[in-house]
């Protein structure tokens, strides 16, 4: 055991050695994220040159994101300096999550496919008027006159 | 077996990194998956939901989150400052920089608490009996809303010893029981047309007025007549049948009035004693959503500011730099969520 714990010490050392950037990297890459944030934010304010093109819009937010994150991964958590067992432990773990987002993809295809009619007349910003309407105007006030009684205090029952 | 002959091989590590460091990277390793089941459910439910609210709907603020992002960020810093400080065996800037990082963090989770409180206030909650969300405006809502009508009604003294705060009280509600009584009048007398449902949409939208069907311009009830309606005027059919169209555009659109943050105030607001149930179509998806993911994430947080805090009791010279390397990996991988997290909640 003793070995063993000599060689992680020396392997710890060994990669100290070689770890981490300076302190002006960091800095920069602090700076570089702060920036990466703004650009986010600017699609929302009304600087954004691309108009209100939804798609735009969203893949400009997770391309920055990736950037993003990339940066964080890379310096912040050294593995830009780390030898290649890192692709051993973040691979395969990147590989999962991915299957498991796009796994559930299908699902919002089927949710599309199967909201029923009521739920899509209750789902609208306002109900939809029908075409009817127009045949069947009435007058809203005579109602109102009755329930302003301080007798009628609750007209309908469900 | 003897010992002499076990120590005759000579172990090499599987990785070429020390143990705890391996062990901190498969427990990352598992968070990576856990939070992609997160966020990939979130995503899902999101874009396949009928409908789902606007940021400005349930009383999201963009800057806010921004900020939050920027605390995060500048406490990354400093924690890679402390390991930097710490292999240099610098124990005092160590523990400066491990203290700033403790702030930073404290103050990212005060800003989300603020955020949280927002939303209870507006009664907001991730389920019920607290959640006064209706998806819909149908009977089930207009019998909630007369409930909560009939508990206010009897909470007010006598007509005789009743304070001017009483009568306004009164007029308040009574001006919402016109509406209501009006709108189940419809819907009773004329069940196959949309007027009745129509009228309870109006009574919703003047309770609780969503950024994202008031002309993208916040709308306060005061500025018109109490039974008026501020949603888009009844002869709009264009508009009006525009379902679930809401769920797809960006709060950016609703931006135009920088006064109010882009919140529609309504009767809630404007009467806190009132707590009338809410209409946010897709609105208990999205609190459960939002509080689950963001919870999560805070969790993470605070058992981040538990490790920096039990690292303050330490030494933090060279011999700890190992474990302040594992607590800011730890706390990178924090950062990490949040920098998908901040788009997908606010901005999308």
């Amino acid at each position: 055991m003793t070995d063993t714990h000599a060689i992680d010490t020396s392997n710890s050392a060994h990669d100290d050695e070689h770890h981490g950037g300076s302190i002006s990297t960091y800095i920069a890459v602090a700076i570089a994220l702060v920036f990466l944030t703004a650009c986010s934010y600017w699609t929302y304010t009304p600087f954004w040159p691309f108009g209100d093109n939804v798609a735009i819009k969203r893949l400009w937010m997770m391309a920055v994101s990736c950037t993003k994150a990339m940066l964080v991964i890379m310096f912040f958590m050294h593995l830009k300096w780390e030898a290649n067992w890192k692709w051993v432990l973040t691979v395969p773990a990147s590989i999962m999550s991915m299957l498991l987002v796009l796994s559930l993809i299908p699902d919002v295809g089927r949710r599309f496919q199967h909201a029923s009619h009521e739920r899509m007349i209750y789902a609208a910003e306002r109900p939809a008027l029908e075409d009817t309407r127009q045949d069947e105007e009435m007058d809203l006030e005579e109602p109102l006159i009755q329930l302003h009684s301080p007798d009628e205090k609750t007209p309908v029952n469900h | 077996m003897s010992d002499d002959h076990h120590q005759g091989f000579d172990y090499q590590p599987a990785l070429p990194i020390p143990n705890g460091k391996l062990c901190l990277w498969l427990f990352l390793s598992t968070e990576i998956m856990f939070f992609a089941g997160l966020i990939g459910a979130y995503i899902v439910l999101r874009f396949g939901a009928v409908n789902w609210p606007s940021t400005h709907d349930v009383h999201l603020v963009e800057y806010l989150g921004a900020i939050n992002t920027a605390v995060l960020i500048a406490s990354s810093i400093t924690i890679v400052l402390a390991l930097e400080a710490s292999k240099k065996n610098n124990a005092a800037t160590a523990r400066m920089y491990m203290i700033i990082t403790l702030v930073l963090g404290t103050m990212f989770l005060g800003v989300k608490a603020f955020e949280y409180k927002a939303k209870f206030d507006h009664l907001i909650y991730p389920a019920m009996p607290r959640s006064h969300i209706y998806e819909k405006a149908d009977v089930n809502y207009a019998a909630a809303v007369r409930a909560r009508i009939n508990a206010l009604v009897a909470e007010l003294p006598k007509a005789e010893d009743r304070t001017e705060l009483d009568n306004e009280k009164a007029d308040v509600v009574e001006s919402v029981r016109v509406d209501l009584d009006k709108a189940e009048l419809l819907i009773r007398n004329k069940p196959d047309s949309p007027d009745g449902r129509i009228a309870l949409w109006e009574l919703a939208d003047r309770i609780y007025p969503r950024a994202s069907v008031q002309g993208h311009h916040p709308v306060a009830p005061s500025m018109a007549p109490p039974s008026s309606n501020s949603g888009p005027a009844p002869h709009e059919p264009a508009k009006a049948a525009s379902t679930s169209q809401s769920g797809f555009t960006l709060v950016s659109a609703e931006s135009n009035d920088g006064h109010s943050g882009g919140h529609a105030v309504g009767l809630n607001d404007q009467y806190s004693w009132l707590r009338l149930p809410i209409m946010i179509p897709g609105g208990n998806l999205w609190a459960s959503t939002y509080f689950l993911v963001t919870g999560f994430h805070a969790i993470h947080v605070i058992v981040g500011l538990i490790a920096f805090s039990i690292l303050l009791t330490m030494n933090l010279g060279a011999a700890s730099s190992g474990v302040v390397e594992n607590v800011g990996l730890y706390w990178h991988f924090v950062d990490l969520v949040w920098i998908f997290l901040f788009p997908i909640l606010y901005l999308f």
